[in-house]
């Protein structure tokens, strides 16, 4: 008999808890994340406009859309509702977060991040060096919950 | 693999049409097209309040100049204090935007609500002289300007700047 962490097509771990606990945390995470983005458009635009990567046509869609594929996303994640489709969109937003942030840390502009905006104020926080490595701990969560293959816990609806 | 993408697809749908209709919805919302050049004014998320601010707006560098030399009135800095200190337009006040409020009335207390004022700040990427001006005109100042080209805009054409 298969038990729930033990499952044989399981990923780098066998345990649901594992993922249960990775999709709410990383969930949680996004949720938090879009909220001070959508109670205010105007400042996160301007702060994509900041990173001068994207046409200004562009801008304000970004700003109006993307907070909300980072909620929706999130609270799929802690739903545990189509939690891979879920993990595979955050992990593609923080890959191209993470592109956007070494393009402008490696041509030494100055930007502000954005990414949780209240908590960014802390200096420290805004370097590109930390925001890098914190992408990359998160990628790696988004990526284990995309290609976990065992039981799902708490799952509403799958895939 | 087909499956997931609808489900990816699905995902995205959901969020876009979650984020039209809260944007369309809420106060905070903006247009779907900002204003993003530099060339045209202030860069701004908000374009309907853009317009509405046009006519508080010094429309160039030259007329605020022409201004300057009058002495009519009163330029209010309101960057940082270490920018301020660094070099500011000749007489213009010090009053930071993060303690405008608090240091207003002791700063322009002898200054007469009729006396135009003018706010600046580092130019077309800040709006804080736009937010400055607002509270200025809550507060009963009723000629105040915002210089949008700001303080790059001053040194740009040579102007002259002072330091303490």
């Amino acid at each position: 008999m298969v038990t729930l962490s033990q499952h044989p097509d399981s990923g780098w771990w066998t345990n649901g808890w594992v993922d249960l606990g990775l999709r709410w945390l990383l969930g949680g995470l996004f949720v938090l994340a879009s909220m001070h983005k959508i109670e205010n458009p105007a400042a996160f635009a301007k702060i994509i406009y900041g990173y001068d990567l994207f046409p200004a046509a562009a801008i304000n869609l970004i700003a109006i859309i993307l907070p909300f594929i980072e909620l929706t996303a999130g609270l799929a994640l802690l739903a545990g509702f189509y939690p891979r489709a879920a993990a595979v969109i955050l992990s593609t937003l923080l890959l191209g977060f993470t592109v956007a942030i070494a393009i402008n840390a490696l041509r030494g502009h100055v930007f502000d991040c954005g990414c949780f905006t209240a908590a960014e104020k802390i200096v420290w926080q805004n370097e590109p060096a930390w925001m890098l490595g914190r992408n990359a701990f998160l990628l790696f969560m988004g990526w284990s919950i995309a290609f976990y293959r065992g039981r799902r816990v708490a799952q509403v609806r799958s895939g | 693999m087909r499956t997931l993408l609808i489900k990816i697809g699905c995902l995205l749908t959901l969020a876009c049409s979650l984020a039209l209709l809260v944007n369309w919805l809420s106060p905070n919302g903006i247009p779907l097209i900002g204003q993003w050049d530099t060339e045209v004014g202030v860069v701004t998320a908000d374009t309907d309040l853009a317009a509405l601010w046009a006519e508080f707006e010094v429309p160039d560098v030259a007329t605020a100049k022409r201004v300057f030399d009058s002495g009519k009135a009163l330029f209010v800095d309101v960057r940082s204090p270490g920018i301020y200190d660094a070099g500011h337009i000749p007489g213009a006040v010090s009053l930071p935007l993060g303690d405008l409020e608090d240091r207003l009335e002791a700063v322009l207390a002898d200054v007469p609500r009729q006396r135009p004022i003018i706010t600046y700040c580092s130019g077309r990427l800040c709006q804080d002289s736009h937010t400055a001006a607002e509270l200025l005109m809550e507060r009963g100042f009723e000629n105040v300007l915002v210089f949008i080209d700001g303080f790059p805009g001053w040194t740009e054409n040579g102007y002259p700047v002072a330091t303490p």
